[in-house]
């Protein structure tokens, strides 16, 4: 994740550790360890056993685990590490696979050698072969490369091949280190013309090569510190001169903040409380507390908003250079985890000490699952929290927090814009269709019937599609949704496929509606906006049935099992005669005409239009059983036994040219109709028409003027 | 993205311009026109946008400080005196701190330099400046590039020709350069008259003031949207993939995630998703007339009453605590989520992830998340009580692991105390006795560092020794075990120091477990 400006394929992707493995370097680096210490409540009069040292071996070894233990941590991917070991031949302990990059394998191959032989012929140990075998094996291609060259097809030129050889070794003389340098030089040379005509291998772009020397504490040092000089176009090198022991560790450090982009935080006041103690440390007396310091390291990204400030200005400075620690203090109260912070970017660490305990007390916090806000130590007093530390997964990330001033502050509130003045959302139903549209990682991988891998996401967005054939948004829009009686049902029809029992499920859901109607149980028809009684009961049944036949037939094309649903809601669902519904028809709109001049006929007509609106494509899709047998009352009901082919029904039919008994739809349609004109003026082009045809853009023919933009005006009524 | 307008308001701006029927027309004339219709362009297409005003000659001045009311900016614009001389390095450093000052160094900023092309003279001229590029330390450093992301939108007064017959254009195009390529150059294109400032001015609200609108979709339920501010194109590594990563405008939830799962995620940015209404088409630029706002005015009325997608997928949101993953581009998401300002007033809120297929560590590549119908189980547990993420990594990292380090002595000392420790608690501790003094022998046999396995042997036989005499006689067979193996390990010899072996606890009569 966020890695700055770094480019993937920068000298930091490869990494080949050259590792002298000499005889020279069993020597003891001369600088002790107690490990015996006697703890207070032993007896008196018992000499400590003697101290002892590290070899110059140890030293180099452990300083050199140290340094990929913290590029481990801080890039787990992309940044890979080979480690040579070099003495009458050379030995590669690790590939650029994936699987050999971690410490235990690299700890398990140096076992495996050992440390080298004091008595070994010191004429035939070499750094040499490493160093050859280094180059080698920067032309291998990592997993990274060969997908991003596979990936970008004819732009696999792009995908650089760049790497950093460290060498750590005991050099003889300033001439013994440049000639190290030209065999380096001269096999990056032979290596690329091998690898020019090869398809498995890369040639070596940019190299920077990294000696350093080390000797024995107290000794002089043979070799002196260079900084970086370009050897050819390819190959750069530099040489540190290190004393070993702790010095050679400290220098490691430097380096791998300085190769990685690093930088260090330290958290200061980490009060260690009972609570915090979880380690094993017995003797430590459990009700002292204390306030502790543990310094970070992670990508230096994490204090961009550092550079800013004045003094610690970001340098042009070529020479590079480690800045100081950035201090930020532990915050209390904590935060809490359904808190969304506004995060600029989130940073892997790798605590600097990592076994102390103070490190160990606090990785161990987080890796709990607790977080914890950082704040900038501010001389006004004034607190700003720049930063947060919380684990994900077992692994530890300093967030980086917005703590400028917002360029979206007051923004206008989500209540005065669109849709803002709806206040029957069906918010807790869209809740409930998140939670069954949440996301899971999934780890396996399944095919469809073609072969092609099938995309979980995929799945996720065909899922949604489903889920929202039939969704209204507001709760005065629906009725079946608000009906607990249909919840089986809704659960289960935007399924990808039903069972058995699902569908018996459905049916059920049906049969219990058509009782329910039976009983003339009341149904949760919105009134809102109506004035009166609101529509009758069994005009309520008919809305219902029509909406959740919408719902059922948004669904039909899933599969048989949806398209027997259809089958069955249509076998049992009310349809009332249309005799009967006329005489109802009729009934109703004496009684609304006598109110309609007073009433405020807008909401109400709009409800009209959508109920319209559904009816009409409800008919245009299906056939009418127009039987008054059809109505069963019994769940056992057969399919409807005859259908008639459907009325085919003009949508803007004037009403005088159907003959013969109305459609219900036409009947509406001509209300609609009157009740419409009666409320606007008749549009220009409708009322001069010729057969509903009326010409367009007249006015080019004419002067164009004035007159076109009245015709604008009008239209736009 | 604010804006800071840069005016020059030096004597050659005062240069006057032939434009007909008027006299004493100047070019700071034409400049504030310019300005006046980007100003009125923001008040209506913009509004959102904060804009501080900056005049300069030898010195600056904050006019206005960041404002979205634009009248304000208009109003500043007409009461500009005439000074001096050009100095932009000044001027360009005045910018940098109004801009950090009010947003730090990470918000992303526009800077509109208007400018006549007479770049100065002498000391603080643009030439000297550039001149002297290389001989700066860290106190006097060069105002470019920004040290906040920037564009810096340079509108010449002048036209091309006139330019490029002395070096100012070269220098201007220096000046994007040292903005890191970040801006462009506008010139007037033919004769200097209000209507070429207009279209100058015309391409630069193309190129960043056009409000950026969407479609926001979830399955069949959509809406149109206008995202501010208007998303930047991302490049994420200029060698691999140099173009810019653009996103769609169609913006398709994919899928909902609990707020605590998705857990404060870095972002590259974050905007404003605000529902707009359909068919307004009429409203494009410059239409301010009374009626028309009085028309708009009953449309939002209108506009208000119309269910809205956004506004009820904002209150579910909220009230469940989730946020919506959001696909933006190929291999590009983001999460839309609902967020209040200090004064209780909420909205939804779109945050831009990193370009990738796996922005998130603890979520997975985002094209391996599925919906939960796929489990056997509902992974979040029937009472909403588990969860499947986070992500566990494959590998643990060193502070989840125990590792070995003994680069200070402490850190040695600490370890050969806990197997002293141990020892001392035989045969209760015989299981974490083995256990430390194997970690200890795995890392001595790694480093290499045998004299440490002897020591601690001899340190073991002394223990033996010192047994008090109501000790259990299984710490006695156990010390001299231990001590014995590590011993045979410190030979280095192949058949005793394999990594992989562990020494076991000794079968005795008295370890009946």
């Amino acid at each position: 994740m966020s890695e700055g400006a770094m480019k993937i394929f920068s000298e930091s992707h490869k990494t080949v550790f050259v590792v002298d493995h000499c005889p020279y370097m069993a020597e003891s680096c001369r600088q002790h360890v107690e490990f015996d210490m006697l703890t207070k409540n032993r007896t008196q009069g018992i000499i400590p056993l003697a101290a002892i040292s590290k070899s110059l071996w140890t030293c180099v070894v452990e300083s050199a685990m140290e340094y990929c233990r913290i590029m481990y941590d801080i890039y787990p991917f992309k940044k890979l590490v080979n480690f040579i070991v070099s003495d009458s031949c050379s030995r590669i302990l690790n590939s650029w696979a994936h699987e050999d990059q971690n410490l235990q394998e690299l700890m398990e191959a140096l076992a495996l050698i050992g440390p080298p032989n004091p008595r070994a012929d010191p004429e035939c140990c070499s750094i040499l072969h490493g160093l050859v075998a280094a180059v080698e094996t920067l032309c291998k291609i990592t997993d990274y490369q060969h997908e991003s060259r596979t990936l970008l097809l004819e732009n696999a030129e792009r995908v650089a091949n760049r790497g950093r050889i460290i060498c750590l070794t005991n050099a003889k003389s300033d001439s013994h280190v440049q000639m190290l340098e030209e065999c380096v030089n001269e096999t990056i040379h032979d290596q690329n013309k091998l690898a020019a005509g090869s398809d498995h291998l890369m040639q070596i772009q940019k190299c920077e090569l990294v000696l350093i020397h080390t000797f024995p504490v107290g000794d002089d040092s043979l070799v002196s510190d260079r900084p970086r000089k370009e050897l050819s176009p390819v190959l750069t090198s530099e040489v540190h001169s290190v004393r070993a022991g702790r010095h050679l560790a400290t220098k490691l450090n430097h380096l791998v903040q300085l190769h990685f982009d690093l930088a260090s935080t330290t958290i200061t006041n980490i009060p260690m409380k009972p609570t915090l103690t979880v380690c094993d440390q017995e003797e430590q007396h459990a009700n002292t507390s204390a306030n502790y310091d543990v310094e970070l390291l992670h990508h230096k990204e994490a204090h961009v908003e550092f550079a800013k400030s004045g003094e610690g200005h970001v340098s042009n400075s070529r020479e590079p250079s480690l800045k100081e620690t950035v201090t930020l203090k532990w915050c209390t109260p904590r935060t809490n985890s359904v808190e969304l912070h506004y995060c600029i970017g989130a940073f892997r660490i790798s605590p600097v000490d990592v076994n102390s305990r103070p490190s160990s007390c606090l990785t161990n916090f987080l890796l709990n699952g607790r977080s914890v806000l950082l704040e900038q130590p501010r001389k006004s007093g004034s607190k700003v929290i720049s930063h947060m530390l919380s684990s994900h997964g077992g692994e530890i990330f300093l967030h980086t927090l917005s703590s400028s001033r917002s360029i979206l502050e007051d923004p206008p509130s989500i209540s005065e814009g669109c849709g803002g003045r709806v206040t029957d959302y069906r918010i807790t139903d869209f809740g409930e269709f998140m939670k069954e549209n949440r996301l899971m990682p999934v780890t396996e991988s399944r095919y469809q019937m073609d072969g092609a891998l099938d995309v979980p996401l995929g799945r996720a967005k065909d899922q949604l599609e489903r889920y929202t054939r039939y969704w209204p948004m507001i709760i005065s829009q629906t009725t079946i949704f608000n009906m607990q009686a249909v919840v089986p049902l809704a659960n289960v029809i935007v399924k990808e496929s039903l069972t058995e029992d699902d569908m018996l499920n459905c049916q059920k859901t049906i049969y219990n509606l058509v009782d329910m109607e039976r009983k003339n149980d009341p149904l949760p028809i919105s009134t809102a906006g109506t004035r009166g009684k609101g529509p009758k009961r069994d005009e309520q049944y008919r809305i219902m049935w029509n909406e959740l036949e919408t719902l059922v037939r948004a669904h039909i094309a899933t599969s048989d099992k949806h398209q027997r649903v259809l089958e069955c809601l249509l076998a049992c669902r009310s349809k009332p005669p249309e005799e009967e519904e006329r005489k109802k028809r009729g009934r109703k709109r004496e009684d609304k005409e006598d109110k309609s001049e007073k009433a405020s006929k807008e909401h109400d007509h709009e409800k009209k239009w959508q109920e319209s609106e559904r009816l009409k494509s409800i008919e245009r899709e299906k056939e009418e059983p127009t039987e008054a047998e059809v109505i069963k009352d019994s769940p056992d009901s057969p399919e409807p036994p005859n259908k008639k082919p459907r009325i085919s029904v003009e949508d803007v039919a004037p009403a005088e040219k159907s003959k013969g008994p109305m459609s219900l739809l036409a009947l509406w349609t001509t209300r609609i109709h009157t009740a419409n004109s009666r409320k606007h003026q008749e549009f220009y082009g409708r009322l001069n028409s010729v057969n509903n045809k009326a010409e367009l853009y007249q006015h080019l023919k004419e002067e164009n003027g004035s007159e076109s933009v009245e015709n604008g005006k009008a239209s736009r009524q | 993205m604010p804006t800071v307008v840069v005016m020059d308001v030096s004597l050659s701006m005062t240069r006057p311009v032939p434009v007909e029927g008027t006299e004493d027309f100047q070019r700071k004339h034409l400049a504030a026109h310019g300005l006046t219709m980007l100003f009125e362009h923001m008040a209506t297409n913009y509004k959102l946008e904060f804009t501080a005003l900056v005049v300069f000659s030898s010195l600056w001045e904050l006019m206005v400080p960041f404002t979205r009311d634009y009248n304000t900016l208009q109003e500043a614009l007409s009461n500009i005196d005439d000074y001096d001389k050009t100095c932009l390095e000044s001027a360009l450093q005045g910018v940098s701190s109004v801009v950090q000052q009010e947003w730090g160094a990470s918000t992303p900023c526009q800077v509109v330099l208007v400018t006549d092309g007479c770049l100065g003279i002498g000391r603080g001229s643009l030439h000297h400046s550039l001149a002297t590029l290389n001989q700066r330390g860290d106190s006097n450093r060069f105002p470019l590039p920004f040290p906040f992301p920037s564009k810096l939108y340079i509108m010449c007064m002048a036209n091309l020709e006139e330019l490029q017959s002395s070096d100012s254009l070269d220098c201007l195009e220096r000046l994007i350069d040292l903005n890191n390529g970040e801006g462009q150059i506008f010139t007037i294109d033919g004769p200097l008259c209000l209507k070429n400032v207009q279209s100058m001015f015309g391409k630069l609200i193309d190129v960043a003031y056009t409000p950026f609108h969407a479609v926001l979709k979830c399955g069949n339920l959509s809406t149109d949207v206008q995202v501010f501010p208007r998303p930047e194109p991302v490049v994420t590594d200029e060698e691999i993939e140099p173009v810019p990563k653009v996103i769609n405008t169609e913006l398709e939830v994919v899928g909902f995630i609990d707020i605590a799962d998705i857990s404060s995620p870095p972002v590259l940015s974050r905007h404003l998703v605000l529902p707009i209404a359909l068919n307004k088409e009429g409203d494009d630029v410059g239409t301010s007339l009374t009626d028309e706002v009085e028309d708009e005015n009953s449309a939002n009325q209108i506009a208000g009453k119309i269910p809205n997608f956004c506004v009820l997928l904002h209150g579910s949101l909220k009230v469940e605590g989730m946020v919506a993953l959001v696909q933006l581009g190929p291999e590009w998401h983001g999460i839309l989520y609902s967020q209040a300002d200090s004064k209780k007033k909420s909205n939804l809120m779109m945050s831009l992830f990193e370009p990738g297929p796996e922005p998130l560590p603890w979520l997975g590549k985002t094209l391996q998340l599925g919906p939960i119908s796929d489990a056997k189980e509902n992974p979040f547990g029937d009472e909403d009580n588990k969860s499947p993420f986070p992500l566990q990594p494959k590998s643990k990292r060193s502070y989840a692991q125990n590792v070995t380090v003994w680069i200070k002595p402490s850190g040695l000392q600490t370890d050969v105390q806990k197997i002293l420790r141990n020892a001392r608690k035989l045969p209760e501790k015989t299981q974490t006795f083995y256990k430390e003094l194997n970690r200890l022998r795995k890392a001595a046999l790694a480093f290499g560092f045998l004299d440490l396995l002897k020591g601690v042997s001899e340190m073991l036989e002394r223990e033996c020794t010192l047994l008090p005499d109501n000790a259990h006689p299984d710490a006695a067979f156990q010390l001299s075990h231990a001590a014995a193996q590590l011993k045979l390990a410190s030979t280095g010899s192949s058949a005793h120091s394999v990594y992989g072996l562990n020494i076991a606890p000794l079968q005795t009569d008295f370890s009946g477990r």
